[in-house]
């Protein structure tokens, strides 16, 4: 292939032609798409309490903590589905995340939600779908609500302070919860050949879903430390920042 | 006749590297980096970084110290660009590797196979073209960057290579091994699938050599300018009327004819990543041709006449 893509730099940003018509450093989004925005994070803020509320409901009615997923599994799906749209944010540029980091956080919940916990229905029942489930129930609220107020400059301290200090247990409750719930579903995979194709076929394609979730699980090993510590160093940044402000007050 | 005096500063601490004095007015920014590189040797002149903002483009080889905007005494920041290899070595590099990977499953070495099944060969011909068509591209590939691509670039960052062999070697694996796997299921619909793909595999290597011969020639005479490509006599660059990048066009076109005539998951799954990269790599050309030229003809799309 010819000389291109030496991980080119973008001399202009990206922004080159309307630099010239605007004098302003950094296109945020418009007023409409902030209502939107706005809208969706409530939306999203919502959704999520009402899962939050439906675990509570279900585990007062039921006595115990066992199989409560099956209470909030609709909106679960729903909402957690719903997420995709973030991806879409980012490409149009309303929100100024990656779009490939997004993609891959968004997609690996996703992935969870209907490749593992909808699909085997074995592991419905499993304990560790309510401690990934609460994990991200709780995880949701906070971050949904952190935006909401972002978007309409008015943000609580003590939202700022969930957001950036929560996930220091939620994120290895939800890690332990999405990797049990995997380890459980292996024995249904392998005896089912679930999303598995073998040869010969005339796509000449093999596939085995069992390995394939053996390896999804070895790639938390070097990912999850990686978000950990970059969430704890934007924890210090953003928190102490904070403080400097409250002190110069 | 003036001397300029030239400080070189580290990009990001700003601390002075070095201080050149008596620089000629008309000395060249590669002298420069020469001058530098003698007063550092691990920093030879590809991997340093010279450009007049910290936070700005790096300076070419060809600019001379009196057309830059700087006074007598000039200042110059450095950015160390890391270990570097140069674009040939790379290419020769990624190129080899495929070639070789497969004929590892082609001959079915036993550990691939398993022991049953080693040195057996397959009873479909249609195996035994693929072997040949997979081998002449990357024989090609490896021909013209021998003796016919120029390259603008002397060089790139050393870990591209470890990231760029991965995937070129590791697809090579992966599609050789259903290719030539014992129990590989040949196209189904036979010999007129198979011919009309290897016609199609054909031309698009020809039209692809005859791109990259044509854009070589418009740097015939070792310079390193950008110059408009435009349709010689030979047919198959007619395709510079519709497209800016036919040697991606052609490219893309050899990768589905392929896929075709193995009728192979994985080699489409590489056909659609390698549609997508060079998708990406014939806008940027695109756009870098609108940039520098007015007169650049708009019939031409980047790389799929009037889609794409």
């Amino acid at each position: 292939m010819a000389a291109s893509g030496s991980g080119g730099s973008r001399a202009d940003n990206g922004y080159g032609s309307q630099q010239q018509q605007q004098p302003r450093r950094r296109k945020g989004p418009g007023a409409l798409a902030t209502a939107y925005l706005v809208i969706y994070n409530v939306v999203m803020t919502a959704g999520w309490l009402v899962i939050a509320v439906g675990l509570v409901r279900a585990y007062l009615a039921k006595g115990s903590y066992h199989n409560l997923y099956y209470s909030i599994e609709k909106p679960l799906k729903f909402f957690q589905t719903g997420a995709l749209l973030e991806i879409l944010h980012c490409a149009f540029g309303i929100v100024p995340s990656s779009v490939v980091l997004t993609a891959f956080q968004v997609m690996s919940r996703v992935f969870l939600t209907w490749a593992v916990t909808h699909s085997v229905k074995e592991v419905q029942t499993e304990d560790s779908v309510l401690l990934f489930v609460v994990a991200w129930t709780i995880t949701e609220i906070i971050r949904y609500s952190f935006y909401t107020f972002s978007l309409l400059n008015h943000l609580p301290y003590l939202i700022k302070w969930a957001r950036y200090t929560l996930f220091i247990v939620l994120y290895p409750m939800g890690v332990s919860g999405e990797l049990l719930t995997i380890y459980a579903a292996l024995p249904f995979v392998r005896q089912s050949g679930l999303y598995s194709i073998s040869l010969p076929n005339k796509y000449n394609f093999s596939f085995d879903y069992y390995t394939f979730l053996i390896l999804v699980m070895i790639s938390y090993i070097p990912i999850f430390p990686q978000l950990y510590f970059h969430m704890l160093h934007q924890r210090r940044k953003v928190l102490s920042h904070t403080e400097e402000h409250k002190k110069s007050e | 006749f003036v001397s300029y005096q030239v400080e070189i500063l580290d990009w990001k601490t700003k601390k002075q590297l070095c201080f050149l004095d008596k620089v000629e007015a008309n000395a060249t920014i590669r002298e420069i980096r020469l001058m530098f590189h003698k007063l550092y040797p691990r920093w030879y002149p590809a991997r340093q970084s010279i450009k007049l903002d910290p936070k700005g483009k790096s300076l070419r080889d060809e600019e001379i110290l009196q057309h830059l905007p700087v006074g007598t005494t000039a200042t110059l920041y450095f950015k160390d660009l890391g270990p570097q290899i140069g674009w040939t070595t790379v290419f020769l590099i990624e190129y080899t590797g495929p070639l070789f990977i497969y004929f590892l499953f082609y001959f079915r070495m036993p550990f691939v196979y398993g022991l049953d099944e080693r040195f057996t060969s397959s009873p479909h011909p249609v195996v035994n073209l693929a072997c040949i068509c997979h081998s002449f591209h990357y024989i090609k590939r490896l021909i013209e960057t021998l003796f016919v691509h120029r390259f603008s670039h002397g060089t790139m960052p050393l870990r591209n290579i470890v990231k760029n062999c991965l995937y070129y070697w590791g697809f090579a694996a992966w599609l050789a091994y259903y290719i030539n796997h014992p129990l590989y299921t040949p196209p189904s619909y036979g010999k007129k699938q198979i011919n009309f793909a290897v016609i199609m595999f054909l031309l698009c290597e020809a039209g692809n050599f005859s791109i990259h011969v044509a854009l070589s020639d418009l740097r015939r005479n070792g310079s390193k300018t950008r110059k408009i490509p435009y349709p010689t006599k030979n047919p198959f660059t007619w395709l510079f009327f519709f497209v800016s990048c036919p040697n991606y066009t052609y490219e893309v076109g050899t990768w589905i004819s392929f896929t075709i005539m193995t009728q192979c998951v994985p080699v489409g799954l590489f056909t659609l990543l390698c549609f997508i990269q060079m998708t990406i790599w014939a806008k940027d050309k695109h756009c870098t041709y609108l940039r520098e030229f007015k007169d650049y003809p708009s019939l031409r799309m980047p790389i799929i006449p009037f889609l794409l």
